[in-house]
């Protein structure tokens, strides 16, 4: 950690390579005549027409909602579910083998099942986001309700602390590093659930333009495409990493003072 | 006050039973000082944890003020062998005192300066935003101190708080409970394993067997109610008591116990 240095040089650092890579990319391909792989600059020109235009918003926003909404519900029952699954040795007995079983099912499988029951609307595609998203959310709830300190367990009860001060001041909190673990885990998951849903059956979506990108032999428009899923899942990521700094900071504090000690 | 009748642990797992305590029947009365020393093993914090309520007896029963425990009373307050682990790593020293002065239906202008007064009790002004692992071994156990004050308990249960702090620090929170036990008239129940810490804390020291675990003698120490580390502790009479309860403990460790009856 202290090896890295001053703010200036780690930015530095963290984009070197990606600078090399794109430059290299961008001093490769110029000027190719290759179909299948058009030049940089090519790309990089569709990908400010197609994707800041108006036009684009009609794909991107139904995709980051449904993204969205299959994430957070994913996220508020995997939370929900991995608590009392994670306080009760019964409760754990009798659902694992279920959730285990479930949790074997590749998510795009549902796709053509949920289409039956859920339609081709945005339904289905955060339906199936959230099958996707909630095992690693659930089973790191789990981990982390178990893993809650038996000494401060037993604090909270001899003060008599009430059942929802004991979940919103001890429980949930002394889970969190896990449950983040588990919600970070979602993440790409969630991304491709998004992409793959919107490839089987749909009229809009980021999904949905890069297969009629493909089958119109729009190589430069698919590309783009391609680039924009990666600045997502990056934006994503940033925006997750700053929550998480927010809300875990007490964490890495007492991870680094034990360290230390 | 608080009246423990033929107490009686055994733990059972499926592996192996341990008969913590045989057999402990004493009552404390309010506004007492009691120390309990025993050697390492003997069941004392089991012994406590029966007494707070954490702890099902497998016979017998505890009494405190004119109720039988059967979860852990409303106007006790513990503070725990592992003090460490007993202060939410995610809260500030001020909401961990807080917290259990939530349950407590008061003003909040009240609660504050509970919370306040604690603090300044146990000389821990200024670290109210702190964490606690951002503190020293002895802060920390002087806000798990604060906190149990901060719940104005009537009775006061203290599991070996100082074994983990150094001679100086050790000293300076003996003093420190003296003088809230004066001016609180809690009832106090503190373990130790140091029979000195014993001798000069105690209004009465029981010296506890090996376990299964019998008490051995209640010894009342009649050493002037002013004490200071350096008089009493070279007082002769300081030097006869922490004798003859070493060589009960002595005792104990060979496994000599007193006559049944
Ligand atoms: N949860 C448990 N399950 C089984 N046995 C236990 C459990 N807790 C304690 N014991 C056993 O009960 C006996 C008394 O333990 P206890 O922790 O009460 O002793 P102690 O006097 O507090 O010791 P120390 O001074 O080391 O803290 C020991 O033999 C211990 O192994
Ligand atoms: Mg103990």
């Amino acid at each position: 950690m202290s090896a890295l240095g001053p703010l200036p040089r780690r930015i530095a650092v963290a984009l070197a390579l990606p600078v090399t890579l794109i430059a290299a990319w961008w001093i490769t391909s110029a000027g190719s005549e290759n179909f299948y792989f058009p030049p940089l600059q090519t790309i990089v020109q569709t990908f400010g027409k197609l994707w800041f235009s108006p036009h684009a918003l009609s794909d991107v926003v139904p995709s980051l909602w449904r993204f969205s909404v299959g994430y957070l519900a994913a996220a508020f029952l995997g939370i929900a579910i991995g608590i009392p699954v994670g306080a009760s040795r019964n409760l754990r007995n009798v659902l694992e083998p279920v959730l285990e079983f479930f949790r074997a099912i590749p998510p795009p499988v549902l796709v053509p099942v949920l289409i039956l029951f859920a339609g081709i609307g945005n339904e289905m595609k955060a339906l199936v986001i959230m099958f996707g998203c909630i095992w690693p959310v659930l089973l790191n709830t789990v981990a982390g309700v178990r893993a809650l300190d038996e000494v401060l367990a037993e604090t909270v009860r001899s003060y008599r602390i009430g059942r929802f001060a004991r979940l919103w001041h001890f429980t949930l909190p002394g889970a969190s590093p896990l449950i983040f673990t588990g919600l970070r885990q979602a993440l790409p998951i969630g991304i491709i659930l998004m992409v793959v849903s919107e490839m089987f059956a749909a009229s809009d979506g980021i999904g949905f333009a890069l297969v009629q990108y493909q089958r119109t032999f729009a190589l430069p428009e698919m590309w783009s495409g391609i680039i924009l899923l990666g600045i997502i899942g990056i934006v994503l990521s940033l925006i997750f990493r700053a929550i998480e700094t927010r809300l875990l900071g007490w964490y890495h504090g007492l991870r680094q003072s034990q360290r230390a000690g | 006050m608080l009246e423990v009748k033929g107490l009686r642990k055994v733990y059972e797992d499926t592996s192996r039973t341990v008969e913590a305590i045989r057999d402990v029947s004493f009552c404390v009365g309010e506004g007492e000082l009691v120390c309990i020393v025993g050697p390492s093993g003997a069941g004392k914090t089991t012994l406590l944890k029966c007494i707070a309520g954490l702890l099902a007896p497998t016979a017998g029963g505890v009494i405190v003020e004119a109720t039988p425990v059967v979860g852990p009373p409303p106007a006790m307050a513990v503070v725990f062998q592992e003090y460490g682990r007993s202060l939410f790593p995610w809260m500030s020293v001020h909401d961990n005192v807080m917290l259990p002065l939530k349950q407590k239906n008061m003003p909040a202008a009240r609660r504050e300066e509970l919370v306040r007064d604690a603090l300044a009790a146990v000389d821990l002004k200024g670290v109210e935003s702190a964490y606690p692992w951002q503190l020293s071994g002895g802060m920390q156990q002087r806000v798990a101190i604060a906190r149990a004050v901060a719940y104005e308990p009537h009775v006061l249960l203290m599991d070996e708080p100082f074994a983990a702090v150094d001679a100086q620090t050790r000293a300076d929170l003996e003093d420190l409970i003296r003088v809230l036990w004066r001016r609180l008239r809690v009832t106090v129940l503190f373990v130790t394993h140091d029979i000195d810490e014993s001798v000069y804390l105690g209004q009465r020291v029981m010296v506890m067997s090996q376990a299964p675990t019998v008490i051995m003698e209640d010894v009342a120490v009649d050493l002037p109610d002013e004490r200071t580390q350096l008089e009493t502790r070279s007082m002769a009479r300081f030097g006869e008591l922490r004798k003859h309860i070493y060589s009960q403990i002595q005792l104990a460790k060979q496994g000599w116990r007193p006559p049944a009856g």
